[in-house]
C-alpha cells in the first residue's frame, strides 16, 4: 500500500473490496499456475485467454466509469487499434517465415502487403505502435472533449458515435485495412505455428498475467492519491477545479491509460481468434464492455474482471446451444441488474428484497449531464 | 495597503437576463465583508466570477492588484490563493473526511501536511470523524468539512457561500467563531449570506447587491438604518 | 429537287397561317390521280400539311396516304375513288356512293416511301392506339430531316401518352439537330439546351463527333455553349436534388431526435432504445397496413394516415410503459439509464426478429404519394420524399404547439427548468416525465410512418438513425425544438451533400468531426440556456 496519507484506511467498505480484489487476483494466479501445469484441453486453454482479454478491457473501463465518472461507449476503438496493429505484425510474420502470400493481398487486389507495414514485423514495434497509436487517439479526442467539458451523457453518446465512425470507416476497403474481411490467416506467433499448443498457452498465460499486473497495478494506483482525485473528480469536479486542481489532466490521464490498456488486451486478444475485423467495432460490443462493469459492479476492478468473465461464459455456453436466446439473456441481465443491483452483482450479499429504492438512492449518481 | 479583491466595471449576462450589472466594488485584507442583497441580486454569480467558474461579459477581476482572475482557469485561481466554499455543500461524500482535507491542501503538500490536516480538523471539530465517510455527515459537519477544505491552503481570499445556510443556532453560533478565528490581516473573507444576525456578528462591512448593482456599502449597523436597504431587502 | 424547296416554302407558309389551314382535299386528291409527278406533289402535300390540318383532314391524309399504298385508290371515274369493304367512297369526301372504277394509280418506287411517310405522318395525329402511333413514329425517325419541322412538335403537343410524347420530342429534336440546314442545327441545339436534362446532354455532346464539330466554328460553338449550359443546370438541379434529399432525411431526424431533446432536457437521460420506437413505429405502419388489406381493401391507400394516430398511440404507449417500469427507477444514474434503455432496444429487436422475422417489410406505395414533378433539369419532387417534410413540418408545428401553449408543455418546460421548484409549486414532476417520455416516444414512432415510404423496414433500421439522432441532440443542445430543428437541418444536409462528392463514410467522418470542433466553442449546444451552476 503506498497510501502515504490516511494510515488508518480500515473502511469496512474497502476491507471488503480489498478481500474481493486479493481473491480474485489469487483466482488468477491459481489459473496462471494451472496453465503452466498443462492438462487442460486446447478450447479450454483458448477460452481463458480470451477471457482475461475481455476481463482486461472491462477492467480499462472501469477505471474510467467506475472512478472517474466517465462511460465510454467507444472502447471497442482501442480494443480494435490494437488488434489491427498486431493484425499487421501477424501477417508481416507469416510472410516473412513461411512466404505465403495471405489472403487480404489477393482481395485488396494489392501484389505485397504494404511497405509501411515492414517495421511491424517487429513485436516490439508493433506493441509500442499500439499502445502509442491509442494514446495518441486517446488523447487528441480526450482533450478535445474533456477541454471543452463534455461529460457524462453527452461524452457517452459521442464516444459511441466514434466507434461507429470507425466501424464505417473500416468496413471500406480503400480505408485500407483488408475491409469488410479484415485481416486473418495467421500463420506465425513469435516464430512458432499459429497451431502449436504451446503457442495457444503462451497467448493465454501472457493474458492472464496481464491482467493480473494490471488488476493489481490499477488497484495500487486507485487507493492512492490519484485514485482519490478521480472519485473527488467524479463526484465533484467543479469543486475540484475550486480547489486548485486542473482535473483536464486527471481526466485526461487515466482516459489515456483505459485507453492504452484496452489496446493491450485488444493485441492480446486477435492471435488468439485469429482474426481481426471491423465487426470488434461495432457499438454494441462497446456497450455490452459496459454491461460487464455494470453487472460486475463498478469502481472496483475485480467487480468488472467478474463481470466480464461471468458474462462472456454465459455466452459462450449459449452460442454453442441457444445462440438466439442470448440476446434475451443479456437484456434481461442488464435490466436486472439497473433495477436491482445499482452496484452489480457484488451487491448480492447486501441486497434485501424491501430495500431496493434505498438502495438506489444510497447509489453515487454516476455523473450530472 | 494593496487591495485583494478589486471588481472594476463587472457585467455579467445569462443569454438576456444581465446578473451582474456594471459593478464596482473592493475588498481589504484584514477584512471580513459580507456581501447580501434579495435573491436574484447577483451575490453568488459574483462569487462564481471571482472564482473563474462564470464568465464575464465585460469588466475586471484584479486579485492582489496584479492578476486578472477573469482571464484565469478556475485551478489557477484556486492555486493563486483564492478559494471559494460553494452555496451547497460540495463535499466528496465518496472520500474519508481526512481524504477531503487533504485534497484541499492541493499540491502544496509539504512534510508537515499530515500534521496541518490533522490542525484543521482540530479547529472545525472533525476530529473524530477524520475516518469517517464524508457522505456520512451531518449538514453542519458537511459545511464545516468544506470549511476545512478551502481554509486548510492558508487562501488569502475567502469566499464563504451561504455557510449558515439549514444549521441550527448553535451551529451558527460556531460558524461565526471560525469564521471570525478566520479573519487574519493577511486574509481578506468574503460572505454571502441571508442570516443577518450571523452578518451582524461576523462583518466589518457588508455590501448590499440589488439588481446587479451596489445599493450600499457600509456597516451593518447603518445597513440597517439606509431606506432604500430596508425597503428592498431588509424589510420594515 | 427545286421544287421540293418551293412545295415545302408553300407549305411551310400555310403552316404558318395557323391550325385552321385545311387541306385543299380536292387537288390533292387531283394530284393522286395525275401520274408520277402529281402522287408526289400530292405526297409532299400531306407531309407538308397534316401538322396544321385538323383531326378530320389529318384523319383523311391517312385514309388516302393508305390508298394510294394499299392501291385500293380508284381514278378514272367521274372522281378519284376510295374501295373499301363497305364499297367505294369518295376520296375527297370520304362519303359512299361514288362510283368505284377506275384502276389504282402505279406507285412508282420514289414515290411509294413518300406515300408511306405520309400516311405515318397523319398516323402519328390520328392513329388509334399508342401501339399505332409509336409504329408511325419508327417510320417517321428514319426520314426524319426530310420533314417539316414542326411537324414534331405538334404531334407531341397532341399527344396524351407520356412516353410516346416524350419520344416524339427526342425524335423531332433529333431531326432538327441532323437537319442538313446550319441553322436549323444550330436553333436546334440552343432549344434543347433550354430543357437541360441528362439525355439533352448525351444528344448534344454526341453531336461533337459530328463533322461539322470540326469544320464550322459557329457549330461548334453552339455545341459547346449548349453543353455548358446544360452541365451548368444540371449541376444545379443536382444539388437540389441533394437538397431535397438531405430535406427529406432532415425531416426523419428531426422527428426521431425531436423526442430525445425533449426527454434529455427534462431528465437529464438519453434514450438509447429510440431508434427501436422509430422502427416500431414503421411496424405498426406495417400493421396497420395489412389490417386494412384485410377489412377494407378498397381504402388501403389511405392506411398511412389511418396508421397516424395509431402508430402515435401505440409508440407513446410503449414508452409510458418504459419510463414507467426502468427509467425513473434510473433518474439519479444517467448513464446506467443508457445500458438499461440499450438492453429494451437489445430486447425490441430481437423480439420483432422472432415474431416477424428479419427481411424488409414490403409496403403499398398510395398513389398520393407515387411519382412526382420534374421541377427542372433532373431535380424531380418526389411526392414521398414531399409527404416525409410536410409531416415533420405539421409534426413540428404541433409539437410547438404541445410545448408552448398546452398545461403539459408548461409543466414540462418548468420541469426542465427548474425540477425542485416545479416540484414545490404543485406540479407532478414524475407525471410530467412520464407524459414527456411518451410524446418523445411517439414522435420517434412517427419518423417511423415518415420513412416507410422511402427507406427499408426492418428489425436493424433503428441503428441507422439513432447515431445521426445523438449527432443532433449534441449539435442542437437539449430541451429546445429550435435546436433539433436547425441541427437536424445541419446533420441532414451534411450527410446528403457530402455523400456523393466523397461517400457516405466520409459524410458520417466529417459530420462527427464538425460537431467534436463544434463543441470547442458551444460546448452547450446551439440553443443552451446558460445559468450558473450552483
Amino acid at each position: 500500500m503506498t497510501a502515504a496519507i490516511g494510515p488508518k484506511r480500515s473502511l469496512i467498505a474497502r476491507a471488503t473490496d480489498d478481500r474481493i480484489v486479493a481473491g480474485v487476483a489469487l483466482a488468477l494466479a491459481a489459473t496462471a499456475a494451472a496453465l503452466l501445469a498443462g492438462g487442460l484441453s486446447g478450447y479450454r486453454v483458448n477460452t481463458i485467454g480470451q477471457f482475461a482479454c475481455f476481463a482486461l478491457l472491462a477492467l480499462a473501463l472501469d477505471l474510467i466509469w467506475g472512478y472517474a465518472g466517465i462511460l465510454s461507449l467507444g472502447h471497442g476503438l482501442f480494443f480494435a487499434i490494437g488488434g489491427y496493429v498486431v493484425g499487421m505484425h501477424l501477417l508481416e510474420q507469416s510472410v516473412a517465415v513461411t512466404g505465403i502470400t495471405p489472403d487480404i493481398v489477393q482481395f485488396m487486389g494489392w501484389t505485397a502487403l504494404p511497405g509501411w507495414w515492414a517495421p511491424l514485423e517487429s513485436f516490439p514495434v508493433a506493441l509500442a505502435a499500439a499502445l502509442a497509436s491509442s494514446f495518441a487517439v486517446a488523447f487528441a479526442f480526450g482533450w478535445a472533449s474533456f477541454r471543452s467539458r463534455v461529460s457524462g451523457v453527452y461524452f457517452a453518446i459521442i464516444t459511441q458515435a466514434l466507434v461507429y465512425v470507425a466501424m464505417l470507416l473500416m468496413f471500406r476497403n480503400d480505408t485500407g485495412f483488408g475491409g469488410n474481411n479484415g485481416m486473418t490467416g495467421f500463420q506465425v506467433v513469435f516464430g512458432l505455428p499459429i497451431q502449436d499448443p504451446a503457442v495457444t498457452k503462451g497467448l493465454a498465460l501472457a493474458s492472464v498475467l496481464a491482467l493480473l499486473a494490471a488488476l493489481v497495478g490499477c488497484r495500487l494506483l486507485m487507493i492512492g492519491r490519484f485514485g482519490r482525485l478521480l472519485v473527488a473528480t467524479r463526484d465533484d469536479e467543479v469543486r475540484l477545479r475550486s480547489l486548485g486542481y486542473e482535473t483536464l489532466r486527471l481526466k485526461l490521464a487515466v482516459w489515456c491509460l483505459s485507453a492504452v490498456l484496452a489496446a493491450l488486451a485488444g493485441l492480446l486478444y486477435v492471435p488468439q481468434v485469429g482474426i481481426i475485423n471491423p465487426r470488434l467495432l461495432s457499438p454494441e460490443l462497446s456497450i455490452e464492455i459496459a454491461v460487464w462493469c455494470a453487472i460486475g459492479g463498478r469502481g472496483r476492478l475485480a467487480g468488472a474482471i467478474i463481470g466480464a468473465v461471468l458474462v462472456n461464459a454465459i455466452k459462450f455456453a449459449l452460442s454453442a446451444s441457444l445462440p438466439e436466446l442470448w440476446p434475451f439473456v443479456l437484456s434481461g441481465l442488464v435490466i436486472v441488474v439497473a433495477l436491482i443491483f445499482p452496484n452489480g452483482l457484488l451487491d448480492l450479499g447486501r441486497w434485501r428484497p424491501t430495500l431496493w429504492s434505498r438502495a438506489d438512492a444510497l447509489q453515487p449518481t454516476d455523473a450530472t449531464p | 495597503m494593496t487591495v485583494a479583491v478589486l471588481v472594476e466595471g463587472l457585467t455579467v449576462e445569462f443569454g438576456s437576463f444581465r446578473a451582474i450589472d456594471d459593478l464596482s466594488l473592493a475588498v481589504d485584507y484584514g477584512e471580513v465583508r459580507a456581501v447580501i442583497g434579495p435573491n436574484g441580486a447577483g451575490k453568488t454569480t459574483l462569487l462564481d466570477v471571482i472564482s473563474g467558474v462564470s464568465r464575464a461579459k465585460s469588466g475586471r477581476v484584479l486579485f492582489d492588484e496584479k492578476i486578472d482572475l477573469t482571464r484565469a482557469s478556475e485551478a489557477a485561481i484556486a492555486r493563486s490563493g483564492v478559494r471559494r466554499k460553494f452555496q451547497k455543500p460540495s463535499v466528496f461524500e465518496a472520500l474519508s473526511v481526512r481524504d477531503n482535507v487533504e485534497i484541499g491542501l492541493g499540491g502544496a503538500r509539504g512534510a508537515d501536511a499530515g500534521d496541518r490536516v490533522a490542525a484543521m480538523l482540530e479547529t472545525v471539530g472533525l476530529a473524530d470523524d477524520a475516518d469517517r465517510l464524508a457522505g456520512d455527515l451531518a449538514h453542519g459537519q458537511k459545511q464545516w468539512l468544506e470549511i476545512a477544505m478551502v481554509v486548510v491552503s492558508e487562501p488569502k481570499v475567502l469566499m464563504l457561500d451561504e455557510p449558515v445556510a439549514g444549521l441550527t443556532d448553535e451551529e451558527t453560533e460556531r460558524t461565526s467563531a471560525l469564521v471570525r478565528r478566520l479573519r487574519t490581516p493577511g486574509r481578506a473573507i468574503v460572505v454571502v449570506e441571508h442570516d443577518m444576525n450571523f452578518v451582524e456578528t461576523i462583518a466589518d462591512r457588508v455590501t448590499v447587491l440589488h439588481e446587479g448593482r451596489t445599493l450600499f456599502e457600509g456597516s451593518m449597523a447603518r445597513a440597517r438604518a439606509d431606506a432604500r436597504v430596508v425597503d428592498v431587502y431588509l424589510g420594515r | 429537287m427545286q421544287w421540293r424547296g418551293a412545295v415545302a416554302g408553300l407549305f411551310a407558309l400555310l403552316a404558318a397561317c395557323g391550325p385552321a389551314a385545311a387541306f385543299d382535299r380536292a387537288a390533292i386528291a387531283g394530284w393522286s390521280c395525275a401520274g408520277a409527278s402529281g402522287m408526289t406533289e400530292a405526297a409532299n402535300a400531306l407531309i407538308f400539311g397534316v401538322a396544321s390540318a385538323s383531326k378530320e383532314d389529318a384523319a383523311w391524309a391517312a385514309a388516302l396516304a393508305g390508298a394510294a399504298l394499299d392501291r385500293t385508290l380508284k381514278c378514272g371515274g367521274a372522281a378519284p375513288a376510295i374501295e373499301t369493304p363497305q364499297g367505294p367512297v369518295d376520296a375527297v369526301t370520304l362519303q359512299p356512293g361514288a362510283a368505284g372504277d377506275g384502276s389504282a394509280p402505279l406507285l412508282s418506287l420514289k414515290n411509294r416511301p413518300l406515300f408511306e411517310t405520309a400516311r405515318a405522318a397523319a398516323t402519328l395525329f390520328v392513329g388509334a392506339t399508342p401501339g399505332e402511333r409509336s409504329a408511325a413514329l419508327g417510320a417517321l425517325e428514319r426520314r426524319a430531316a426530310s420533314l417539316p419541322t414542326d411537324i414534331f412538335e405538334r404531334a407531341a403537343d397532341a399527344e396524351t401518352d407520356a412516353g410516346l410524347k416524350e419520344r416524339i420530342l427526342g425524335a423531332g429534336q433529333a431531326a432538327l439537330l441532323n437537319s442538313p440546314d446550319m441553322t436549323k442545327r444550330v436553333a436546334a441545339i440552343e432549344r434543347i439546351a433550354a430543357t437541360p436534362d441528362r439525355r439533352a446532354l448525351t444528344r448534344i455532346a454526341a453531336l461533337k463527333a459530328d463533322p461539322a464539330y470540326g469544320k464550322d466554328p459557329a457549330f461548334k460553338a453552339a455545341v459547346d455553349a449548349g453543353v455548358g449550359s446544360i452541365e451548368r443546370w444540371l449541376a444545379v438541379s443536382n444539388a437540389l436534388n441533394a437538397l431535397y434529399n438531405g430535406l427529406s432525411f432532415a425531416s426523419i431526424l428531426f422527428m426521431a431526435s425531436a423526442g430525445l431533446a425533449i426527454i434529455f432536457g427534462l431528465m437529464g437521460v438519453i434514450n438509447l432504445a429510440q431508434g427501436e420506437f422509430i422502427m416500431l413505429g414503421a411496424y405498426v405502419t406495417y400493421a396497420v397496413q395489412e389490417a386494412m388489406r384485410a377489412i377494407a381493401p378498397g381504402a388501403l391507400d389511405w392506411y398511412l394516415i389511418v396508421a397516424i394516430p395509431v402508430v402515435f398511440a401505440v409508440t407513446a404507449g410503449i414508452g409510458v410503459a418504459l419510463e414507467a417500469t426502468l427509467v425513473r427507477r434510473l433518474y439519479t444514474r444517467p448513464l446506467m439509464t443508457l445500458l438499461a434503455t440499450w438492453a429494451v432496444s437489445l430486447l425490441i429487436v430481437n423480439l420483432v426478429r422472432v415474431a416477424v422475422g428479419t427481411q424488409n417489410l414490403q409496403f403499398v406505395t398510395p398513389s398520393y404519394i407515387t411519382g412526382g414533378r420534374l421541377v427542372m433539369g433532373d431535380f424531380i419532387v418526389t411526392w414521398n420524399r414531399l409527404f416525409a417534410i410536410v409531416f415533420a413540418a405539421v409534426t413540428l408545428g404541433l409539437t410547438w404547439f404541445v410545448l408552448k401553449r398546452t398545461p403539459l408543455g408548461l409543466n414540462i418546460r418548468a420541469v426542465t427548468q427548474n425540477r425542485a421548484m416545479a416540484g414545490c409549486v404543485g406540479i407532478a414532476t414524475r407525471r410530467v416525465d412520464m407524459m414527456a417520455f411518451g410524446l418523445g416516444s411517439g414522435l420517434a414512432g412517427l419518423a417511423g410512418l415518415a420513412l416507410c415510404p422511402i427507406y427499408s423496414v426492418n428489425p436493424q433500421m433503428g441503428s441507422n438513425f439513432i447515431v445521426d439522432s445523438f449527432m443532433v441532440v449534441v449539435l442542437g443542445g437539449v430541451g429546445t425544438l429550435a435546436g433539433a430543428v436547425i441541427a437536424s437541418l445541419g446533420v441532414g444536409q451534411i450527410n446528403v451533400l457530402i455523400e456523393p462528392l466523397y461517400g457516405a463514410v466520409a459524410a458520417k467522418v466529417i459530420v462527427l468531426l464538425m460537431i467534436i470542433v463544434f463543441l470547442q466553442f458551444r460546448p452547450e449546444g446551439l440553443y443552451a440556456v446558460k445559468g450558473r451552476r450552483k
